[in-house]
């Protein structure tokens, strides 16, 4: 950051600093990082994601800010930074998810969503008068033959596939605790659990009403959002699990 | 059109569903192609038939081409080509038409398979098929598409406006209604590959003895979960007698 050249390659149009290095790309990670943190996390029967809303005044409508979005009858992405940037790629993959359909009569696989997304996500890495996207997507869904995946997005437009990952602010902490908690044969109430552990490492008050929970289930292939009693019914239970732990 | 569009080349981001990925400089105006001189097309005549059994599909076609029905301009014209790892389609109708759907098919299905790490399905392949018959730059042409995928065997017609059905046997092209004629009481889902073949080949005969645009031998793929294997016979009994 002290490089006196760093500013001829600091704005603009993305293009290498001397040491290799894509600015914008990483100024949109950094972007990423400003937003609170959604989670990921893969089970035996279905894929969990978890978002924690972050609600600047208590005069805002909780259910305006939209973390959690469905993209088609058996894929949902969380998001995390720029929430309008979010809204752009989430559009995209919809219509993406509907061209499948229109051109094969079959439900898109989640690989082959996750790396349409990143393909589109990387052509603003590369072109003039353009910015990369400040946001990260964590893309979960069942494939055709009820195979659970989850794919991460990031602004270089790099797809990368997940056991269980976090994305947004602290998401270091919340993968290290997935990294230490996960295990390959949760079912998806207990990948419920884990994705709001997890939220609770950057947030210990988590209120069930700022929580959104989404699961996708590999047996029935759909997406369902849960209620904001069935989000205190688990909370509940962690409280009451997690002290006996300590 | 989608409203989301390239930034390094201005094109649609998204992709038109009914257009080939790789499609430049194809005759988009049905009425320019409509207004070709019929008499010079090249077209296949043809019978053609599918038939899809427990063990495997079996397609066969004549091999005569003509202009107008009228006069044979070539002999030896192999109607069926290898599309997919385990499928096969039918050359009917216009011969330029056919030949473009059929190349363009055979990309279709090679880009999606290293692109999605797993072979189209049949219904995929028929539905884009469709799609592209409908929609897309491919002239007058009325094929069978056949093979086998997870599902087991499957074969379909497509129609020249994208009609796209599957049946357990079918039949396209001039001698349809004398092919019929041999498979209608004779199909049978059980019967053996090798009884799909012969009673395909019967009924390819039957039609190049009354059918103008139908003869001069018989071509037939037999796909099975090894493969495809196609083979042409200038009389039909060698491709009976070959089994």
């Amino acid at each position: 950051m002290q490089d006196q050249n760093q500013q001829a390659y600091d704005r603009g149009m993305t293009i290498f600093s001397p040491d290799g290095r894509l600015y914008q790309v990483e100024y949109a990670r950094e972007a990423i990082k400003r937003g609170t943190a959604s989670v990921g996390v893969r089970t035996a029967d279905g894929v969990v994601l978890a978002a924690d809303r972050q609600v600047r005044s208590p005069l805002v409508e909780e259910q305006s800010i939209e973390k959690l979005h469905r993209i088609d009858d058996h894929i949902a992405v969380a998001s995390a930074g720029h929430v309008a940037d979010a809204r752009q790629l989430v559009d995209f993959a919809r219509e993406q998810a509907q061209v499948n359909r229109l051109r094969y009569d079959e439900p898109i696989g989640v690989e082959a969503l996750a790396k349409e997304v990143t393909d589109y996500i990387q052509r603003y890495t590369q072109s003039g008068g353009v910015r990369p996207f400040g946001v990260a997507l964590a893309m979960g869904g069942v494939d055709p033959d009820g195979t659970p995946k989850l794919f991460e997005t990031d602004p270089s437009g790099t797809p990368y596939e997940w056991k269980a990952t976090a994305i947004g602010g602290e998401r270091e902490t919340l993968q290290g605790f997935l990294e230490d908690e996960y295990r390959g044969d949760l079912d998806l109430d207990a990948g419920v659990s884990l994705a709001l552990r997890a939220l609770a490492q950057s947030n210990e008050d988590i209120d069930p009403g700022a929580v959104e929970v989404t699961v996708i289930d590999s047996e029935t292939h759909s997406v369902r959002s849960l209620d904001a009693e069935e989000i205190a019914s688990h909370l509940d239970e962690l409280d009451t699990g997690g002290e006996a732990d300590e | 059109m989608s409203r989301f569009t390239d930034p390094l080349t201005g094109a649609d981001a998204v992709g038109d569903p009914t257009a080939p990925e790789l499609a430049s400089g194809f005759e988009t105006d049905s009425n320019a192609a409509q207004d070709r001189d019929e008499g010079a097309v090249n077209k296949t005549g043809t019978t053609t038939i599918g038939i899809a059994t427990e063990e495997g599909v079996v397609v066969a076609t004549d091999m005569r081409a003509s202009l107008g029905g009228r006069f044979v301009s070539n002999k030896s014209v192999q109607k069926v080509e290898q599309i997919h790892p385990t499928g096969v389609l039918t050359l009917v109708g216009s011969v330029g038409g056919a030949q473009s759907f059929i190349r363009t098919l055979r990309s279709e299905a090679e880009l999606y398979e290293v692109r999605k790490g797993e072979p189209m399905s049949m219904h995929a392949l028929a539905t884009l098929a469709g799609n592209f018959a409908r929609g897309g730059p491919f002239f007058a042409i009325n094929p069978i598409l056949g093979g086998i995928d997870e599902d087991g065997g499957h074969v379909y017609s497509i129609d020249p406006a994208g009609g796209v059905m599957e049946d357990d046997y079918t039949v396209t092209g001039s001698g349809m209604q004398l092919a019929h004629g041999t498979l209608e009481g004779q199909y049978d889902r059980e019967m053996s590959l090798a009884d799909a073949r012969d009673l395909a080949v019967r009924a390819i005969e039957a039609a190049t003895e009354r059918d103008t645009g139908s003869g001069n031998g018989v071509y037939v793929a037999e796909v099975t979960e090894e493969g495809v294997d196609i083979e042409g016979f200038d009389e039909t009994d060698d491709a009976v007698a070959s089994r």
